[in-house]
């Protein structure tokens, strides 16, 4: 008799399950739903990984998709979120840029009456932002640099993107990690990150600062925002010899990782993200949104910080795809 | 060659000339015709009064910078290949943008440092005029070096940063609207009617015409050559300061890349002269030939068309429009 109930509870709990993944999995559906994405740029890994993750989950959704990628041009980006107001998307989901260019337009897109998503970009007219949590990147890179560089010396840092929201976090965590250690002295006036030619200015402004301040400086490190600055700064003070110099940089590029695992180069330690999951958790929270879920104002993705120690077990994911 | 000589033989090639030239500017409006068309069928939304509107105000800042290179134009030599050109039109509003921000926010009361955007762009223009008419640098050497020391300005101001600023002003210039019509688009109107008589119906346009199509005969004619020179290149600065305070107003900042305009401010401004008799510089062409290029970039977002594309594209468009007006263009006082 209690076998019996036992199995009927355990069927009906089946199905129950069953037809809640069922609904669940209806439910996340975009079918006949327009989305519209808006990207600052395509031309960094970490850009694209996030915006394919966010076009590939979209259409396995359902959704109509008008993808538009500014090109890295605030100009462009302004246009094309006035583009897609005037389309009347269901939803935008839009991609990083500058704050204080965009903050006015995504006002606007609210305005329109159009639920707004984010994806690495802090304002209040959005429902959700989906993102790294960069508080705890930023500040765990700042100690790993620390542990690495003994607790003294000078760091070289990039800070051309403080306008970009992740950017103003993580550089913010550095200094306050490093208010904490009077050893350790960020070299002023700052080195200022660009992009497009990021690489190549990088390793042009390190070689220089490598000869400014010279082995007997304590110039032990070299910090940025993101890794493509890192990527060229670790090529100008392998090119310079300088070895007793490390780079630290985010984001988690196959190339920069390579450097990281790479025993021989002077890439220290890199935040690795998962940009495809951010996009595709972007449209996820889309797909609730739009099927009367309930989205909390934030959703993190976690990241892995990967250093010269532990690049042999945890780097293999990161690494270029041969 | 054949042996005919004489005034048949000029006639009859003028004859092709002309029939040449009119091919090409028919052709002009029917290709732009065709494409709005595909863009009007397969692009969603394309057709929307609110699109057509935007499409309008994105083209704003586009067709100042235009003018600007109009201008240029028209007073150092209507032949585009062999006259003058500013090529430092766009970066000169990057420059006079960081200006205008970096005096608002020091506290400078804002009508004086819309003055001083406008004064920094006139001076850049003068800067220009001084090397080419003082210097005899020729323009695309003289001006490509200005533009570089306006884009080396503005990183000094701006220290490659991204500044904010924000007024009362700057909003209403953003978003505000009169009659339906948005603050932008007025000043292109405004503005529009103010350099099209000062251009086609003043006296000082016709000189200016003289002076950039036939400078030998209007030196001969007792007209000042360098002095309409540097008045073109001044007023090309003019130009671009007021499009600087469009910008910042756009943008609620001054930030790099504001030289990347000058692509498709050449392509509007070339490819405005296809739509004149004589394939000279003209503000009404460049005023379509701008709005076209706005909704060749409208469009291809519409249809999904990656905006590395409409560079792509603006640069056949430069090419295309050189080739066909020197192919088609009729001899210079022929």
């Amino acid at each position: 008799m209690r076998l019996k109930f036992l199995t009927k509870m355990l069927v009906a709990t089946s199905v129950l399950m069953a037809t809640t993944a069922l609904s669940y999995a209806q439910e996340l559906s975009l079918k006949g739903k327009t989305v519209g994405v808006t990207v600052v740029g395509t031309s960094h890994h970490w850009d694209l990984q996030a915006y394919k993750g966010q076009l590939d989950e979209l259409k396995r959704l359902g959704a109509e998709v008008i993808a538009l990628d500014a090109g890295r041009n605030d100009q462009t980006q302004v246009n094309q979120i006035q583009t897609l107001i005037a389309q009347k998307p269901d939803a935008i989901i839009q991609q990083l840029g500058n704050i204080k260019v965009l903050d006015p337009w995504l006002k606007k897109i609210r305005d329109a009456g159009i639920p707004l998503f984010t994806v690495d970009t802090i304002t209040p007219h959005s429902v959700n932002n989906t993102t790294s949590n960069n508080y705890g990147i930023g500040s765990d890179l700042a100690l790993q640099m620390v542990d690495d560089m003994g607790g003294k010396g000078k760091v070289l840092v990039f800070n051309g993107f403080y306008s970009v929201p992740v950017c103003k976090i993580r550089y913010d965590q550095l200094k306050y990690v490093m208010s904490n250690f009077s050893g350790i002295e960020l070299i002023e006036p700052e080195l200022k990150d660009v992009a497009p030619n990021t690489v190549q200015q990088a390793f042009a402004d390190v070689t220089d600062m490598l000869t400014k301040f010279g082995k007997d400086s304590g110039l032990k490190a070299v910090w940025s925002c993101w890794d493509r600055p890192s990527v060229g700064a670790t090529q100008a003070i392998e090119k310079a010899g300088r070895m007793e110099v490390r780079t630290y940089g985010i984001d988690g590029s196959p190339d920069y990782v390579e450097m990281v695992a790479n025993p021989n180069s002077a890439a220290g330690a890199v935040a690795a993200q998962q940009p495809y999951e951010i996009g595709k958790g972007a449209a996820q929270n889309v797909a609730k949104f739009l099927n009367g879920q309930q989205v909390a104002p934030i959703t993190f993705v976690s990241s892995l910080m990967i250093t010269k120690a532990n690049a042999a077990e945890v780097a293999k994911d990161f690494l270029p795809k041969k | 060659m054949s042996g005919v000589t004489g005034p048949a033989a000029a006639n009859s090639s003028m004859n092709r000339r002309a029939l040449a030239a009119l091919f090409v500017r028919l052709g002009a409006f029917a290709a732009i015709g065709i494409i709005l068309l595909y863009f009007a069928i397969y692009a969603r939304g394309f057709t929307s009064s609110y699109n057509l509107q935007n499409v309008v105000e994105q083209s704003v800042i586009l067709t100042m910078l235009a003018y600007g290179m109009t201008v240029v134009f028209i007073g150092t030599g209507t032949d585009v290949q062999q006259g003058g050109v500013d090529l430092s039109v766009a970066a000169n509003a990057g420059l006079a943008g960081a200006v205008f921000v970096t005096l608002l926010n020091l506290g400078l009361p804002e009508p004086l440092a819309i003055l001083a955007a406008i004064f920094s762009g006139m001076a850049m223009g003068l800067l220009n005029g001084i090397a080419v008419v003082l210097f005899r640098i020729i323009p695309l050497l003289a001006t490509l070096a200005v533009m570089n020391i306006a884009t080396g300005l503005e990183l000094t101001i701006t220290g490659n940063n991204v500044v904010g600023a924000s007024s009362e002003f700057l909003t209403m210039l953003q978003f505000g609207r009169f009659l339906g019509i948005s603050a932008l688009a007025w000043v292109l109107i405004v503005f529009t009617i103010f350099v099209t008589i000062l251009v086609h119906y003043s006296p000082f346009g016709v000189r200016l015409y003289a002076v950039g199509g036939f400078p030998e005969a209007a030196r001969a004619a007792g007209l000042n050559v360098g002095f309409n020179i540097y008045f073109s290149y001044i007023f090309s600065g003019l130009c671009a300061g007021i499009a600087a305070v469009l910008i910042v107003s756009r943008l609620s900042a001054s930030t790099l890349g504001t030289g990347l305009h000058l692509l498709p401010v050449l392509a509007a401004a070339l490819l405005g002269t296809v739509f004149s008799r004589r394939f000279v510089p003209t503000i009404g062409g460049t005023l379509i030939a701008s709005l076209f290029v706005g909704f060749l970039a409208n469009g291809f977002q519409l249809l999904g068309i990656s905006s590395y594309w409409v560079s792509g594209v603006q640069g056949a468009l430069i090419l295309l429009v050189v080739a066909l007006t020197s192919f088609a263009k009729p001899a210079e006082g022929g």
